[in-house]
């Protein structure tokens, strides 16, 4: 019966056999967008890929105390190729980044990146030789979970973050919300500038004030290719 | 400080850390000489003489006995066959890097399960000649702790059948991270670590010898009389 409250437009009255029992319409209308926001919101696919501590959070979320399914995420998707939403949950170390880069390159549009903790939104402790300072560097993030680790709530916050995103989607603006240059597959997302601002030592925590190319924040600084 | 005088674990944390060119004390340690207590350890000086350079005991009931670094082959060999001490068990192989130039050490932690004995050996090794002889001929487990420290500290291994790295990327050009002048976050500015690890090829981290562990690939049983023949041609 939500659906039928949610749907704008409802329907025309019928006689007998409507949608939803006798005397309900037979049909809907509604805006395209809609339908589609509303399916892919509610069915999100995650791809777990969990390397540390906070992968044991990103469990409990799915375990009956916290219920992921009840967002329609229960199928965990072992398998890129069937996820929709990248769940990076841990610290990534270099030898890693290939890796984490490659289900991302294989994973069908659309799809949506959640970097969960610390480590993976910015090294977190881990500021040394081995470890990737943040996972934006290499891949496209949508939400980032502060934590060490983040509690299931934040998990399950972040994802209703992405679903509110989703929402707010259209199709007519599929290209600039999710299109990716198909030359830029297992190419790290920030150049070189990027990186050295995001990565440098104790840069996320401590340049807030600065876009990720080390300019300083106004008003019109935002353009385009600086949001992931 | 305690009342009584004596350091706290964190009058330690109050002084801030040390720079690794301090001069730390002797890795030799100074908890008394008393090889009788170990009966692996007077045997070795008996035996082997000179090429026995020191002994301490660290924490308590722990020997650590020090060896000429170029005899390392002959004395592990002994001690790991000899029926008196047979240590036939290899818990660990790794370095220490004690930093401001002082030599490298590589430590072997052996046990023996015949005779309920532990045992510390080190071989320091100077810093412009790392190397020492492989013990993979009389430990097989020393094939891929050797690797290790290879990789971190940059010890070669006279002998060693897959001299390889094992933890860092097979072409990584930044040196071995766990030696002292290697510098925290590397050598490389983070843009370009991020454009080799990308550039990296994840097959060469899969090889089908890297996941054999140094035997041929397992073949798997065929599975016998639960499949039809046609079903068979559905399955494969």
């Amino acid at each position: 019966m939500g659906l039928r409250k949610m749907l704008p437009g409802g329907g025309t009255p019928a006689t007998t056999g409507g949608i939803f029992g006798d005397g309900s319409p037979t049909f809907l209308t509604s805006k395209l967008d809609f339908i589609v926001n509303w399916g892919r919101r509610n069915s999100l696919w995650p791809m777990p890929f969990g390397t540390a501590c906070c992968a044991i959070e990103m469990m409990a979320s799915a375990a009956s105390n916290y219920d992921l399914a009840r967002f329609g995420m229960e199928r965990m998707s072992f398998s890129p190729r069937q996820a929709d939403v990248l769940i990076c949950a841990g610290r990534v170390p270099y030898k890693l980044a290939p890796v984490l880069r490659r289900i991302w390159d294989q994973m069908p549009q659309p799809k949506w990146c959640i970097s969960m903790g610390a480590c993976a939104s910015s090294g977190g402790v881990f500021d040394v030789y081995s470890m990737v300072q943040g996972i934006d560097t290499i891949v496209p993030v949508d939400v980032y979970i502060p934590g060490c680790p983040p509690r299931p709530e934040g998990l399950i916050y972040g994802l209703m973050m992405i679903q509110e995103k989703i929402r707010q989607e259209s199709l007519t603006k599929h290209y600039e919300h999710r299109a990716e240059d198909p030359r830029l597959v297992a190419q790290p997302r920030a150049n070189a500038v990027e990186v050295a601002g995001l990565t440098g030592p104790f840069g996320n925590s401590t340049q807030q004030d600065q876009l990720s190319s080390g300019e300083a924040v106004t008003e019109d600084a935002e353009s385009e290719d600086l949001i992931p | 400080m305690t009342p009584d005088g004596k350091k706290t674990a964190l009058d330690a944390v109050d002084e801030g850390p040390r720079p690794s060119e301090a001069p730390s004390a002797s890795p030799a340690g100074s908890s008394g000489d008393h090889p009788a207590e170990h009966a692996s350890v007077s045997a070795l000086v008996e035996r082997f003489g000179d090429a026995v350079l020191r002994h301490s005991v660290a924490a308590g009931d722990q020997h650590v006995v020090w060896i000429d670094a170029s005899r390392n082959l002959e004395i592990l060999g002994w001690l790991k066959d000899d029926p008196e001490h047979r240590y036939d068990m290899m818990s660990d192989v790794t370095a220490v890097d004690y930093g401001g130039g002082q030599t490298l050490e590589v430590v072997y932690q052996m046990f023996s399960l015949t005779h309920k004995r532990a045992l510390r050996i080190r071989c320091e090794l100077p810093l412009d000649a790392l190397e020492i002889d492989s013990v993979v001929g009389l430990w097989n487990v020393a094939n891929w702790l050797e690797r290790e420290v290879y990789d971190m500290f940059g010890v070669t291994f006279r002998g060693h059948p897959d001299l390889r790295r094992i933890l860092m990327p097979h072409d990584y050009a930044e040196g071995h991270p766990l030696r002292k002048d290697f510098p925290l976050r590397g050598r490389f500015s983070r843009a370009e670590q991020t454009r080799r690890a990308l550039d990296q090829s994840i097959e060469h981290s899969y090889l089908p010898e890297e996941i054999a562990l140094g035997r041929e690939p397992q073949e798997v049983a065929p599975v016998v009389g639960t499949l039809d023949s046609d079903e068979g041609d559905e399955v494969s």
